[in-house]
C-alpha cells in the first residue's frame, strides 16, 4: 500500500461570517489506520470533515484526500470515499432496495454483491421504507451505502449520534468487523470517548477549531499522566514542561502532563517523588480541552485511581 | 442523470396526476356544460394552470425537500449540483407543461372547432403552458434557498401577483411597449389585447428564454454555493 497519508490538512482555516471555525488545521492519516477526530460540540469535527469531501471550501490550508485536492475534485473525492454524516435524514418515501439501486449509479466501483451481502449481515429489510425504519437500521443503511462501492477511506461523522448505547455498540462492533478487517482507512469524530478508545488506532484532539494533540492512541495513554504528589510540590508541577491541568486539592496537588518522559527528569532534579497515574482517552481528553494550569478549587482528583 | 429524474418522478408525479385531474375535469365538465362561453372557459382552465402548477412545481422541488432534511444527502453524493437542479427542473416542466397538454386535449375533444377553432385553443394553451414554465423558473430560482413549502408557496404566490399586477402596468399607455417583453405574462397578455406597437411574439419569446436562461443560472449558482461559501 503506498505510504502517502490517506487524508492530510495544511493550516487549513474556515470561516462562517466573523465566525472561525477551523483555525489552521493540521492533521496526516495514514492507510489502514482507523482514526478519531475528537472535540466537544462546536469544536469543528463536522465543517473538517465537510471540507474533506469538498462539501465545504475551505478559506485557506491545503487538503489532500486520497492525493486528490477536495476543492477541485469533490466528484472524485467522494466517489472513492464512503460518507456517513452526522444524523443523516434518507429519503423517508424509499424502499431500503430502492435506495440502494437509486445509490448504485453514482459509484462507478459499487458491488452490488458486496452490497446484498452487507444488507443480509446488517438484517435490513429490504422492502420496508426508510421512514419506517429504526434510528438504527437507519444508520446501519448508511454505512451500507458508504461501503458497498468498497471506498479507500471510510468518514463517519459521529455516525453513532441518537443511538442508544445498545445500538451504539452493535454499530461500533459491525465496524470493526466489517472495516479494519478489510483494511479500509477509517476517520470518525465522535465525542463519546468511551466509544473511541476501543476502536481507534489514532486520535487527533480539536478544540476550538486547532488541534490540539494528535496521536497513537497507545502513545497517547503512555505519554499523558496525572501527577500526583504532595503540595511541597506545587510549584514544580505548575512548571512542568507540556502542563495541560494542575488542580491543588489541600493536601495533595495533581497535574496531568502531556509528556511523561520530559517531566521525569524535572521531578528528579527537583527531587518530588510525584505518583504516575494512567488516564483513560476521556480524561486525556478533558485535560486537552478544559484543562486549567491555574488552582482550580472545584476541582475533584481522581484519587481513587492513585495506586 | 437517469436516477436523479427517477427519484424527482417518484417524488412528484402525484402532482402530475392531481395537476391533470382538475384541469381536465375542469375543462371538460366546463366546456360539456356550456355554462359561461368556451374561450372564457379555456382562459379560466389556462388561468388556474398557470397559478397552480408552477407554485406547486417550485416549492415542491426543492425547499420541501431541504425541509424534510434529505436535500443534504443529496447534495452530498458523487454528482454535481447543475445535474441534481437539471433533474429538479426537467420535472418541474413536466409538471408545469403535462396537466396543460392534458387539458388541451380533452378540451380539443369536447369543444375542438365548437366556438373556437382548434388552432386558437392550442395557441391559447400554448401560450398559457410557456407563462407557466417562465413563471416557473422565475419562483425557482427565487424560493430555491427557502426552507420550507410554506414559504416557498407564499414566495411563489407573491411572485406571481407581482407579474400580474406589473404585466396590467406594463401595458398602460405611458409605457414603451417593449417593456412589456420582461413579463412572462406577455404572452397570454398579447393573446387576448393586441399590444400596440409592441415586440412580434417571436420578440417576446425570445427574450423570454434569455430571462429564463439567466434565472436557472441565477438558480443553479445559488445552489453550487449552498453550504460550500
Amino acid at each position: 500500500m503506498n505510504d502517502s497519508p490517506v487524508i492530510e490538512m495544511r493550516g487549513v482555516a474556515k470561516s462562517f461570517g466573523s465566525k472561525a471555525v477551523l483555525r489552521g488545521l493540521d492533521m496526516s492519516v495514514s492507510a489502514g489506520q482507523t482514526f478519531a477526530l475528537l472535540g466537544r460540540n462546536g469544536a469543528g469535527k463536522t465543517t473538517a470533515i465537510r471540507t474533506l469531501l469538498g462539501l465545504l471550501k475551505p478559506d485557506a490550508g491545503e487538503i489532500r484526500v486520497l492525493g486528490l485536492d477536495p476543492a477541485h475534485a469533490p466528484l472524485e473525492v467522494r466517489r472513492r470515499v464512503g460518507y456517513v454524516a452526522e444524523d443523516q435524514t434518507m429519503f423517508g418515501w424509499m424502499r431500503v432496495g430502492q435506495l440502494m439501486s437509486f445509490i448504485a449509479p453514482f459509484y462507478p466501483t459499487w458491488d452490488a454483491t458486496w452490497a446484498r451481502e452487507l444488507s443480509e449481515r446488517f438484517e435490513l429489510p429490504q422492502k420496508t421504507r426508510m421512514k419506517h425504519l429504526s434510528k438504527g437500521q437507519q444508520v446501519r443503511v448508511a454505512l451500507l451505502l458508504a461501503l458497498a462501492h468498497r471506498p479507500q477511506l471510510v468518514v463517519l461523522d459521529d455516525p453513532t449520534l441518537g443511538l442508544d448505547p445498545i445500538m451504539r455498540k452493535e454499530f461500533l462492533r459491525d465496524l470493526v468487523t466489517y472495516l479494519q478487517g478489510e483494511r479500509v482507512t477509517v476517520f470518525f469524530s465522535s465525542h463519546l470517548l468511551y466509544e473511541v478508545e476501543p476502536v481507534a488506532d489514532a486520535v487527533v484532539i480539536l478544540d476550538h477549531g486547532r488541534v490540539v494533540r494528535q496521536a497513537a492512541t497507545e502513545d497517547l495513554r503512555a505519554s499523558v499522566k496525572r501527577l500526583v504528589a504532595g503540595t511541597e510540590g506545587a510549584e514544580v508541577l505548575r512548571g512542568l514542561p507540556g502542563l495541560l491541568d494542575f488542580s491543588d486539592h489541600g493536601r495533595q496537588v495533581s497535574a496531568v502532563v502531556q509528556d511523561i518522559a520530559s517531566a521525569r527528569p524535572v521531578l528528579a532534579n527537583a527531587g518530588i517523588a510525584a505518583q504516575e497515574i494512567d488516564l483513560n482517552l476521556d480524561e486525556i481528553f478533558e485535560a486537552y480541552v478544559i484543562g486549567r494550569t491555574k488552582e482550580r478549587p472545584d476541582a475533584k482528583p481522581d484519587l481513587e485511581r492513585v495506586a | 442523470m437517469p436516477s436523479l429524474i427517477w427519484k424527482e418522478w417518484h417524488e412528484q408525479s402525484w402532482k402530475l396526476g392531481f395537476g391533470c385531474v382538475v384541469l381536465v375535469a375542469m375543462a371538460v365538465i366546463g366546456l360539456r356544460s356550456r355554462i359561461i362561453a368556451d374561450d372564457s372557459m379555456i382562459a379560466w382552465v389556462c388561468f388556474l394552470g398557470m397559478v397552480l402548477l408552477p407554485v406547486l412545481s417550485a416549492s415542491g422541488l426543492v425547499p420541501a425537500e431541504r425541509s424534510e432534511g434529505s436535500f443534504a444527502s443529496l447534495l452530498a453524493l458523487p454528482v454535481s449540483r447543475w445535474r441534481i437542479l437539471a433533474a429538479k427542473t426537467a420535472m418541474g416542466l413536466v409538471l408545469c407543461a403535462g396537466p396543460m397538454i392534458a387539458a388541451a386535449l380533452g378540451s380539443l375533444l369536447v369543444a375542438g372547432g365548437r366556438e373556437m377553432t382548434s388552432a386558437q385553443m392550442l395557441a391559447l394553451y400554448a401560450r398559457s403552458t410557456a407563462s407557466g414554465i417562465l413563471l416557473f423558473i422565475w419562483m425557482l430560482a427565487l424560493t430555491i434557498r427557502l426552507p420550507n413549502e410554506t414559504r416557498a408557496s407564499l414566495l411563489g404566490i407573491g411572485v406571481l401577483i407581482f407579474w400580474i399586477v406589473a404585466t396590467l402596468g406594463l401595458a398602460y399607455q405611458s409605457v414603451p411597449p417593449l417593456a412589456m417583453t420582461v413579463s412572462p405574462l406577455a404572452l397570454v397578455y398579447g393573446f387576448f389585447n393586441d399590444i400596440a406597437g409592441g415586440p412580434p411574439l417571436i420578440g417576446v419569446l425570445a427574450a423570454q428564454i434569455a430571462i429564463a436562461i439567466v434565472s436557472w443560472w441565477w438558480a443553479s449558482r445559488q445552489i453550487a454555493a449552498e453550504d460550500r461559501s
